[in-house]
């Protein structure tokens, strides 16, 4: 029984079906808002579903001087982390695992990923990647300062005396106080917070390292057919992870007392969040230099996410 | 079911990879003007990919150069399959006022299959557009071509 | 009969290394035979030990010749053997007995291996006789014993550049920890009369006085020396990247965590200082800087060897920050972190001695492209670099895991903003170490092969089979971790904070008490993030459905047409048209982006490494100074 319960948790709801499907649906969603925001009629909602099967019936390739086990096992094993995070994080109230510190888990599951982006890219064998690889992981390095920031202040603001690493203890700690975001303290945090999401995954201002106008998409210049339409996927559920995150930390105590309509206000918070933090800034800004990203993160938004940790310590 | 899904979306989906082999620049800014607001050609799917291994459309505009002739060709073949290959403007189909030229081997159909041709010097944008369109057909029956 | 095992294996060692010497020098098969002999007898000795210690909670003692204490002094040389030893006992037979496996192979190339496998074994003695010998003054003459086998060994390769440097460095660093380490045993046995640490402990419950207080400060210097934290790390670098890399295994596998040890065992058991909250603090911020400094120095590096030896100073920053914690949970984190830093660090460098065996070079900026032409050797590495960045579900993120939980827990409990500093500063250099090997993986494994390693084959079995073991307890002890710490970490970390059963086992029942110790009760520390068979399971379906998918699509790759012609363009790397070139993101040039704006802090850095051995001296002595001063203020 409990097997066949997690089974269901982890292949279809929140897991990977449904992370998948929706996650395609918000890529969908950013596609069209940044196009009607440019005043262009935009592609269909539907598109990065076409995008993802039409990926699916092509040729894959695999270069000679690629290694393919991780050529070809990188994807997956993205796949299954992102779906793996979507338990961990509590859909509107119905968390379908939940441990101790399960936010210590979220954060380093969240970066396999980027990781598997970088072995998929490095093993590719190809030069444009090499410089790819290299943007990722500095980005990575640059997101993490801020989001480890937000992930503590919350976790203190949440817990109090006591430590509350858990998603499920800050989403009751919201029903019971109300939501994270309307705490002034917080605030700083929830800004760094916005801008943690659209660099995690790699969204315009902050793609630099799959530019694909100056290196060839980085490190999936090698990729092509179902290999790259797993990583077309993958970025769209990371979409959706980390606006889900963002929602659950800072937006989770709406509780309307039927799963169902919580799942739904979820949702639609998910694309409110999407709206705000990936298209706009999408449709507004250029491409940064990684360097000049590097310094925005552990300058500006750290030091927005240390000043809400430190009023959070100060007992605000 | 799926197999079907997947032909359905070969004709939505089609990315464009646009190699320039000595075009006076017209053609590619024509090519560029498709993509703005005024005629979006987004709303049918159509973007511009940035490397070969992601294309299904490759799109040719200049009258092949010696110089360009063997990248061309090498970077045709680095397309994964199905795909097409359309040619933009006068100057790949016939060589235009390059023809007779020493250092241009136009036309483009003597070295690869040419799906789609896009004739004007420069052609319009809702010239392209329609050419572009085509090939996304083409694409799809090439793919089930593929899984007959 | 249980009481003999561990004199009779460290005996055992000591006996082999002189046997080496005496029939095995012009004999390599007898050489061998004696060293995998004498090695495999100590792992099975001390293995046999885990049921009476590990499970049924005994503490094994003996005295040599039968010295019993007299009238309550002891004077004879005791062995004690807890849970806290024999956790550290049984790294230390793995790592050797691995690293002696692997090389039969490796160093078969060398010349004089007579000498080689005396220091071996002399070294495993010293560091196995270190962790259960209940004798501080025996354990001195372990420490004397380890620090020279370690300066021969590191300088065993003396016709490369830089092997002798590196051994002078490491004889003059880690003499002055020995003398600080002696100095302190001196004064301490001045004051307490006796040389036993059980009795030792039991003395110093009626407090602390100027010269005990010294000679403190001057023992934790001295382990401080011998576990390489930041500002005593300057020898290890040199040394791990130039001594034979089943020799830098041993250093990191073992002798940095005979220096861990020590700490744990000056500070918990024969001081008991950490109910101090300063002392915890002084201990925590030596963690923490060291391990800041060890991983940002190692993103710099542009050797593979040496790059590791780095990361082997910034993991011990963990461990020293854990256990410096002073609660269960920490020590439990910090105890773990370092058994699984002996695994995957070991693991590490076994494959860059496989990459240094079959390609001759550790330069990150001349290799690439090797996962092609030593696949299982590139498996093992993602493995070890994986579990040593902290990714589930490998062994690295559990322990890790806890040591979050303990910082912030131990921030959030007394409310000190520093612990949360703390924790920030260990998530970051988690993510720095993912960034350093995501260079390595690239710069060796990944990218393309350079045409002068065209010829490179995978290594021979005897250097993989170590390989193979230490990933799989890499993950094992990842997925399994409840039964680690129900057998190994649970029982060790009662015997460190329980210190009434360790002097009474010694000095007879009831000392203790009279003494005026005290045992505090721990309750065993839980932990679990997930349940992790039924969630292998399903990693497992998803990554085979997955995996159907992928597979199901149609694909294709690039087939050599004739030998001599080149690949069909199709398959080649994209090079915006051009033919395929050689073309390397080699290791130095990754990263430019967070280099410029590191930039600063990199000239600082490099100025204070500067090479030069009185500068490193001096380090060691303010170090040393400065431990001082602070144990003169906190202790009082």
């Amino acid at each position: 029984m409990i097997i066949l319960r997690s089974l269901f948790y982890i292949l279809i709801f929140p897991g990977a079906l449904f992370t998948a499907c929706f996650g395609l649906f918000l890529a969908g969603v950013d596609r069209k808002v940044v196009a009607r925001m440019q005043h262009r009629i935009g592609p269909p909602l539907r598109q990065p579903m076409y995008d993802f099967f039409k990926l699916l019936g092509k040729e894959t390739i695999i270069p000679h001087a690629a290694n393919k086990i991780a050529f070809l096992g990188a994807p997956i094993i993205g796949f299954v982390s992102l779906a793996l995070i979507m338990l961990f994080i509590p859909v509107g109230g119905l968390t379908a695992f939940s441990g101790n510190a399960d936010m210590i888990v979220i954060l380093y599951l969240i970066t396999i990923p980027g990781v598997a982006l970088i072995v998929g890219g490095s093993s590719s064998g190809s030069p444009y990647a090499g410089i790819g690889i290299s943007r990722e992981m500095v980005t990575m390095m640059a997101y993490e300062l801020p989001f480890v920031l937000v992930l503590l202040a919350v976790a203190r603001k949440a817990g109090g005396s006591e430590l509350a690493f858990s998603m499920e203890q800050v989403a009751n700690w919201q029903a019971a106080n109300g939501n994270m975001l309307f705490q002034w303290s917080m605030i700083p945090a929830a800004i760094a917070m916005l801008l943690v999401v659209p660099a995690e995954v790699g969204t315009q201002p902050f793609d630099v390292a799959e530019a694909e106008t100056e290196i060839c998409e980085g490190p999936l210049i090698e990729y092509s057919g179902s290999a790259l339409g797993m990583f077309k996927l993958n970025s769209a559920m990371k979409m959706f992870v980390m606006s889900g995150l963002f929602v659950s930390l800072f937006l989770g105590g709406i509780r309307t007392g039927f799963v169902v309509c919580d799942v739904i206000v979820f949702i639609l918070l998910c694309i409110v969040v999407t709206i705000l933090c990936m298209s706009t800034i999408h449709a507004v800004t250029a491409r940064l230099k990684i360097e000049h990203l590097f310094k925005f993160y552990w300058t500006f938004v750290a030091g927005m996410a240390l000043c809400s940790l430190i009023l959070v310590w100060c007992g605000l | 079911m799926f197999n079907k899904l997947i032909n359905d979306s070969a004709s939505k989906s089609p990315w464009l990879y646009h190699i320039n082999s000595g075009s006076c620049n017209g053609c590619d800014i024509e090519l560029v003007a498709c993509l703005t607001p005024r005629y979006d050609a987004e709303r049918f799917g159509f973007k511009l990919a940035g490397t070969p291994r992601h294309a299904d459309i490759v799109v040719v505009s200049g009258p092949v150069t010696s110089q360009s002739k063997e990248r061309l060709i090498r970077t045709l073949a680095q397309v994964p399959e199905p795909k097409c290959v359309v040619s933009l403007g006068s100057c790949p189909k016939s060589g235009n006022v390059f023809k007779g030229s020493y250092s241009v081997e136009a036309p483009l159909d003597d070295y690869c299959h040419v799906d789609v041709s896009v004739a004007g010097c420069t052609p319009k944008p809702e010239a392209i557009m329609e050419g572009l369109y085509k090939a996304a057909l083409i694409l799809k029956e090439k793919r089930e071509a593929m899984h007959k | 009969m249980i009481q003999h095992f561990p004199v009779l294996a460290v005996m055992l060692l000591f006996l082999g290394a002189f046997c080496v010497e005496i029939f095995g020098s012009n004999n390599a098969g007898i050489r061998n035979t004696i060293a995998m002999l004498a090695a495999t007898i100590a792992l099975v000795l001390i293995y046999a030990l885990i049921k009476p210690v590990m499970i049924d909670g005994e503490i094994i003692s003996y005295w040599m010749g039968n010295w019993a204490p007299v009238s309550g002094y002891a004077i004879g040389i005791g062995y004690e053997v807890d849970a806290l030893s024999l956790f550290f006992a049984l790294l230390v037979v793995t790592t050797f007995w691995l690293s002696g496996v692997y090389s039969m192979s490796y160093m078969a190339k060398d010349h004089h291996l007579g000498h080689y496998y005396t220091l071996y074994l002399m070294l495993s003695g010293s560091v196995l006789g270190l962790v259960m010998t209940g004798d501080i003054f025996n354990m001195f003459v372990m420490i004397e014993i380890m620090t020279f086998a370690s300066v021969a060994l590191t300088a065993f390769r003396n016709e490369n550049e830089g092997t002798l440097e590196a051994g002078f460095k490491y004889l003059v660093i880690g003499s002055m920890g020995s003398s600080f380490t002696l100095t302190g045993i001196a004064l301490i046995y001045g004051q307490c009369h006796t040389l036993n640490m059980a009795q030792i402990s039991a003395q110093l419950c009626t407090g602390m006085t100027p010269t005990t207080i010294m000679a403190f400060a001057l023992i934790v210097a001295g382990f401080g020396v011998k576990s390489y934290i930041v500002p005593f790390h300057t020898p290890a670098a040199d040394a791990y990247m130039v001594a034979p890399t089943s020799v830098s295994m041993i250093f990191s596998g073992m002798v940095n965590k005979a220096g861990v040890y020590g700490m744990i065992r000056v500070l918990y058991i024969i001081f008991r200082a950490m109910d101090k909250s300063s002392v915890q603090m002084l201990v925590v911020i030596f963690g923490a800087v060291t391990m800041f400094i060890g991983v940002t120095m190692a993103l710099a590096q542009h050797d593979f060897k040496r790059l590791l030896a780095f990361h082997s100073i910034s993991q011990i920053g963990y461990v020293i920050t854990a256990i410096g914690l002073g609660t269960a949970l920490g020590i439990t984190g910090g105890l773990f972190h370092a058994m699984n830093h002996t695994l995957f660090k070991g693991l590490l460098f076994l494959t860059a001695g496989a990459v240094l065996y079959a390609t001759g070079t550790t330069n990150l900026d001349k290799l690439g492209g090797l996962s092609k032409k030593m696949p299982k050797t590139c498996i093992c590495f993602l493995i070890g670099a994986f579990s040593i960045s902290g990714l589930p579900p490998f062994n690295g993120f559990v322990s890790k895991w806890l040591v979050y939980q303990a910082t912030y827990t131990k921030a959030v409990e007394t409310g000190n903003f520093v612990y949360a500093i703390v924790t920030v500063v260990a998530l970051i250099v988690s993510v720095m170490t993912l960034a350093s090997f995501i260079k390595v993986t690239q710069a060796v494994f990944f990218g393309q092969l350079p045409a002068e390693l065209k010829k490179t084959q995978e290594v021979p079995a005897s250097m993989l089979v170590p390989m193979y073991l230490m990933s799989a307890l890499c993950v094992l002890c990842g997925i399994f971790y409840p039964i680690v710490n129900k057998y190994l970490l649970h029982p060790a970390t009662e015997a460190t904070l329980n210190v009434t059963n360790y002097i009474d086992k010694m000095m007879g029942d009831g000392y203790a008490a009279m003494m005026g110790a005290q045992n505090i009760e721990v309750a065993p520390v839980q932990f679990s993030y997930w349940n992790p068979i039924v969630w292998l399971i399903l990693f497992v379906i998803i990554f085979v459905a997955a995996f159907l998918v992928i597979t199901g699509s149609k694909s294709s790759r690039g087939q050599v047409l004739n030998p001599g012609v080149k690949y069909d363009p199709k398959y080649a790397t994209f090079f915006s048209g051009e033919e395929e070139l050689f073309s390397q993101v080699g290791g130095s040039d990754l990263f430019w982006g967070f280099k410029t704006d590191w930039k600063g802090y990199y000239k600082v850095l490099e100025g204070l490494h500067s090479g030069i051995v009185t500068d490193y001296a001096g380090w060691t002595v303010m170090a040393t100074a400065i431990i001082t001063v602070c144990m003169f203020i906190f202790m009082r």
